[in-house]
């Protein structure tokens, strides 16, 4: 094993480790491993005074490497090996060891376990550090252009926001127009405009820049590359083109729930209709609200209707927009027709923040609310040409209610859009509950662990167009700021052939998807040689090798056979 | 006055200092779009009034619905925010008037408090505290605990630097003698420091709903009636105590109440509308202490549950399955037992009948309320409130970062209450409408 | 083998897919057995047979390849070749007398927390009869 000065810190985490696993435990365990020099525990290791404190300890010990034993490498990398640059030690010294998704919160339930699965991860992490190596990242030029999928109102914004911002924007939209759902509706929720104007505001200020070309009847059919140099291919109703990007910010929005066959009765009776259908109804219509001939007076509106299946059904979700539209449609139904009685049918009205107001006005206008739960769903029954809606009210302590309706509304949540050629085309990661999944939710809601992959707006999770809009500009911030450096730095994690092993059988280059494998001359014979350029990092070259001459910088036979050693210990 | 800015000083004009971007609050939303805009190029200068950076989100214990301990996910920000290159920052300062001289040019006087300590000379060894004197209500840990009139705001603060509390302090000089660096200073004044920015984003937070005018909750009256901001230090992993204690007598509590749309859904304080998160940061609350307290009952008494964002109505279906009670029904008033219980009265809606239940610990669950005090600041432009006194987003679908005032950016809970996600993309939206404005001049 | 310990197993994840589900697991606090410890990668092929061997000889009763299957951003050979060197190790654990079932893989997608516990803990129960 290579002689190295290692600083370890063990993370107490604020008591998310320090809770289950025995931190003093841990410590006494690996103080005496080969090449530990330092040995802390921290509260925080990644609050700024720790950081401070490695930092110093790095320059004063003359360290050659650094073990943080805390949580996932999803949330810290970027900050612990920038605490290794200022130190001035190459980041690549630094070794995370997760001992909190994996350790005490996977084992919780085991603190004597826990404690010991973190010591000999504490070891691993220390025996691969032990045969780390300085890796040099190289960078290439980025292309500050982004193809932005979809051009609904998030779309159009993400469009606006990027060029004004100085990046060139492709405008791809699958559809004939631009506007998506929000171009058909007509008055919004704690707004004076229409979704008319809206969008057809936003289209105007898509065409008024020259760095947004927009593509309608268009769609995305292939890609390849990597963040900063995407070749894409687009298919629109004329032609194929091949176009170069440098990132996506996916804004390809929603579905609207479609109840099922005889969902409370939904395709059996005309007049139960979803909340999209209502609202172009009574949007549509002025002076009167007719529909199949009869004047509305009476209008119920059964809420969740796709959402909040706690029991049975895949959409465990709040909808999180649809009480305050139904709200909103019944104000407008009050406004603008005579003699409207809406009574709603809620499991918890959830008209948050300034929406709440909306719930207000509603009561005040004569507005009747019922309340129910999943043990007893409205009933919905057809007797002599008239509808009735029959059910037990939470809020008058369970009374049984029984009224007639005229419509009924079912308010219906958003679903995720079927996706599939583009979700494989990007390998957008989806989430439990079927939207696109952000890498973390709160600290990055607009990312996704594909570099160059952005997603905004209703298809990473149902939203209001107020937050759709700041989802949209907040993703279209985050890619400028990268791109806009105009060269992406990448990982040197790549793999290293040793020529000398090398025999030539081709079965590297064979395996390589990335022609990243090439040929070259070396002590008078034919051998493989990696091209970096194009080499990403993946390894599947690396079993193949029959003499074993390749190894991936960072997960090498010393690095990874050093960590089973020391994860095999008793 | 060149001393205190620590950031570039190239672009000095005249004596006075340029900056791209003035950015007025580092709480969560501050430092989101200070960094954006920085990572961006701009240089960005960003004031806080409080001594130390991070905002509200700095004091909490986890957040939902996650559960990822709010430090853990604050402090990689406040780090980035601290040294980034592009960013000025400065603590205990904040903007006494702002001129609009051009659309692209505001002359802005800051004001810098003094800490009487020397910054850069600090070292954070909290020596001085030990010599101290003065004890003084924490405000930092919500008046649970103490403090010296010499200290450091809290374990994780940025920059780790003491300040003294002046009001409180008796000039013994004390800690002067004490402190290892010499880096006391009692001659220190307050600063005024001119500076030019092109445009400013809002970014002031919002004020936590301050109980004690709802007479009948007996807030301040009743020692165990305490705020959810108060139980989220309690819980915190910088908490004052080892366990969760209630004050009058530091029992730890068997049967904890919480009371929902405390200042909220309320016009009687002048408050109509819904805070979005305090739903959710009881059902957190209530999930940590079923942890920390295996044996203890939580009630929570609600009107609605407010569980629609991602994940939110899973969180709130896995409390219910950890055992908390959620009670459907306002609370309509508390009293006290003379052991310290409290007893309250609220219209159970499942029964429908009036009813009282008995807790030993009762937690208000706090609303959020505007914070407008910076309208005052811009002297010869408008920045417009709405009705509730939030920063009035002018052009809200389009543009949702936009004010009254052209080259004025708006962020964060400063606009409307929302959760961290929320005040996240807000503050991105805030960095892209600024970003493209700045653009248009160069 | 020693009878009275828990059986070792070895994962190897991958740093994109299959690693944040075995986060998510935790977060959920999904439990699964502790003497469970994970190596992760960039892609589930290029797993060398020559590491799995090791974990073998140096006392892992069982080794798992949480892969990548469709969603690997190195694209779609992916799985195919993750079960070539599945392949290829069987054959050196025969030489071994080592059981095939020793090894496993599955396909894990980044939110499948549930899956790849049931699976770590029906591997362990497994390798538990295997052992008595």
């Amino acid at each position: 094993m290579t002689k190295k000065r290692i600083g370890v810190y063990v993370c107490h985490c604020g008591g998310n480790i320090s809770d289950y696993v025995d931190i003093e435990k841990v410590k006494e365990a690996v103080k005496d491993e080969a090449n530990v020099y330092l040995l802390k525990n921290t509260l925080f290791a990644c609050a700024d005074s720790s950081q401070k404190e490695m930092v110093a300890d790095i320059q004063a010990g003359e360290l050659d490497a650094i073990v943080v034993a805390s949580c996932s490498p999803k949330l810290h990398v970027p900050t612990f090996r920038g605490v290794a640059e200022r130190a001035g030690m190459n980041p690549y010294n630094y070794v995370q060891v997760n001992i909190r998704e994996q350790g005490s919160w996977a084992h919780s339930d085991n603190h004597i376990g826990a404690t010991e699965k973190a010591i000999l991860l504490v070891k691993a992490g220390i025996a691969r550090a032990s045969e780390s190596e300085a890796l040099t990242s190289s960078k290439i030029p980025a292309a500050n252009v982004v193809a932005v999928i979809g051009a609904g109102v998030g779309g159009m914004r993400s469009a606006i926001a990027l060029a004004d911002m100085g990046s060139e924007v492709y405008l791809i939209e699958k559809e004939k127009n631009a506007g998506g759902h929000v171009a058909n509706y007509g008055p919004l929720f704690t707004t004076d405009i229409t979704g008319y104007e809206l969008a057809a505001n936003l289209l105007a200020e898509v065409k008024k820049r020259a760095n947004i070309k927009l593509f309608t009847n268009a769609e995305l059919v292939e890609k390849k590359g990597s963040i900063g140099n995407f070749d894409i291919q687009v298919k629109t109703d004329r032609e194929t083109l091949p176009l170069h990007v440098g990132a996506f910010v996916i804004n390809t929005g929603f579905d609207s729930y479609k109840p099922a066959p005889g969902e409370y009765g939904y395709g059996e009776a005309a007049n139960v209709m979803t909340l999209p259908e209502f609202k172009k109804l009574i949007d549509n219509s002025s002076d009167k609200l007719i529909f199949n001939g009869k004047t509305i007076k009476k209008i119920a509106y059964i809420y969740c209707v796709g959402s909040r299946q706690d029991d049975e059904g895949d959409n465990k979700y709040c909808s999180r927009f649809c009480c305050t539209a139904a709200i909103h449609s019944s104000i407008q139904a009050s406004k603008k027709f005579k003699n409207i009685t809406n009574l709603h049918f809620n499991r918890g009205i959830r008209t948050y923040g300034k929406q709440e107001l909306l719930y207000e006005e509603s009561s005040k206008n004569g507005d009747i609310y019922l309340q129910f739960s999943l043990k007893s769903i409205p009933e919905i029954s057809q007797k002599g040409g008239k509808t009735f809606v029959k059910v037990k009210d939470i809020l008058t302590a369970g009374k049984e209610v029984e009224t007639e309706a005229d419509l009924v509304v079912l308010v219906t949540g958003m679903v995720p859009r079927e996706n599939d050629l583009l979700v494989k085309q990007l390998k957008i990661p989806v989430g439990r509950d079927h939207f696109f999944n952000e890498i973390h939710m709160k600290l990055r809601p607009v990312e996704t662990v594909i570099d160059g992959v952005l997603i905004a707006g209703t298809c990473q999770s149902p939203k209001n167009i107020l937050e759709t809009m700041n989802s949209s500009m907040a993703a279209a911030a985050k890619i400028n700021s990268v791109l806009t450096k105009g060269e992406i730095t990448l990982e040197p994690t790549l793999a290293k052939l040793n020529p000398a092993l090398c025999t030539w059988c081709g079965k590297c280059a064979e395996m390589c998807p990335f022609d990243a494998i090439v040929q070259t001359e070396y002590d008078g014979r034919i051998v493989a040689k990696i091209n970096e350029a194009n080499c990403k990092g993946c390894g599947m070259c690396t079993p193949v090798c029959p003499t074993d001459a390749i190894d991936l910088a960072g997960f090498t036979n010393a690095q990874i056979e050093g960590m089973i050693d020391a994860l095999a210990e008793n | 006055m060149e001393a205190t800015l620590t950031g570039k000083m190239d672009n000095t004009v005249a004596g006075v200092a340029n900056y791209d971007v003035l950015v007025i609050g580092a709480g969560i939303a501050g430092e989101e779009s200070a960094l954006k805009l920085a990572d961006m190029g701009f240089r960005v200068l960003l004031i806080e009034k409080e001594p130390s950076i991070g905002g509200k989100m700095i004091l909490l214990s986890k957040v939902f619905p996650t559960l990822d301990c709010a430090a853990c996910i604050t402090t990689p920000k406040v780090s980035e925010t601290a040294r980034h290159p592009n960013i000025t920052l400065l603590t205990m300062t904040e903007a006494d008037s702002i001129v609009k001289e051009a659309d692209n040019r505001f002359s802005v006087v800051l004001k810098k408090k003094p800490r009487y300590v020397v910054e850069n000379d600090c070292t954070g060894c909290q020596e001085c505290e030990t010599v101290c004197p003065m004890v003084v209500k924490d405000q930092y840990q919500f008046d649970l605990v103490a403090r010296k009139a010499i200290y450091i705001p809290f374990n994780i603060a940025n920059p780790r630097v003491a300040l003294i509390d002046i009001e409180n302090c008796t000039l013994c000089g004390a800690c002067e003698q004490k402190c290892p660096s010499n880096c006391i200073d009692f001659t220190q004044k307050e600063e005024q420091i001119n500076v030019t920015v092109k445009s400013v984003v809002v970014a002031t937070g919002f004020k936590l709903f301050d109980p004690i005018s709802i007479d009948r909750y007996g807030y301040g009256k009743y020692k165990n009636v305490i705020t959810s901001m108060q139980m989220e230090r309690e819980l915190a992993p910088t908490r004052p105590f080892n366990h969760i204690l209630r004050p009058s007598d530091g029992k730890i509590p068997e049967k904890i109440a919480y009371i929902f749309c405390t200042g909220s859904r309320d016009h009687t304080v002048g408050n109509p509308i819904c805070s979005q998160v305090c739903c959710m940061y009881s059902t957190k609350q209530a999930q940590l202490l079923m942890g920390a307290l295996p044996m203890a009952d939580i009630s929570l008494y609600y009107i609605n549950i407010r569980a629609f964002g991602k994940g939110f109505n899973e969180f709130y279906l896995q409390a219910k399955d950890m055992g908390a009670s959620y009670v459907k029904g306002k609370i309509a008033s508390v009293s006290e037992k003379e052991n310290g219980n409290l007893l309250l009265r609220y219209e159970d809606v499942a029964t429908g009948k009036v009813t009282e239940s008995e807790h030993d610990l009762v937690v208000l669950s706090v609303g959020l309320l505007a914070n407008p005090a910076i309208t005052k600041v811009f002297k010869n432009a408008t920045l417009e409130m709405d009705a509730l006194k939030y920063i009035k987003q002018t052009n809200l679908l389009q543009s949702p970062a936009l004010t009254s005032i052209k080259g004025v950016f708006v962020a964060g809970t400063a606009t409307a209450p929302m959760d961290i996600p929320d005040t996240i993309m807000s503050a991105g939206a805030a960095a892209a409408e600024t970003s493209g404005y700045l653009n248009q001049w160069s | 083998m020693a009878t009275n310990v828990q059986p070792k197993i070895l994962v190897f994840s991958t740093e994109k897919i299959s690693d944040p589900a075995l986060d998510l697991a935790g977060l959920l606090k999904k439990h699964y057995p502790v003497t469970i410890y994970t190596i992760s990668v960039p892609c589930s092929s290029g797993i060398k047979p020559r590491w799995i061997m090791r974990a073998f000889e140096k006392g892992f009763s069982g080794v798992f390849i949480a892969a990548d299957g469709t969603d690997c951003s190195y694209g779609e050979s992916c799985g195919e070749k993750t079960s070539q060197i599945v392949t290829a190790t069987h054959q050196l654990m025969r030489d071994k007398g080592l059981k095939p079932s020793q090894l496993k893989m599955a396909a894990i997608c980044s939110v499948c927390a549930e899956p790849v516990v049931k699976h770590l803990t029906n591997f362990m129960k497994e390798l538990e009869k295997m052992q008595s």
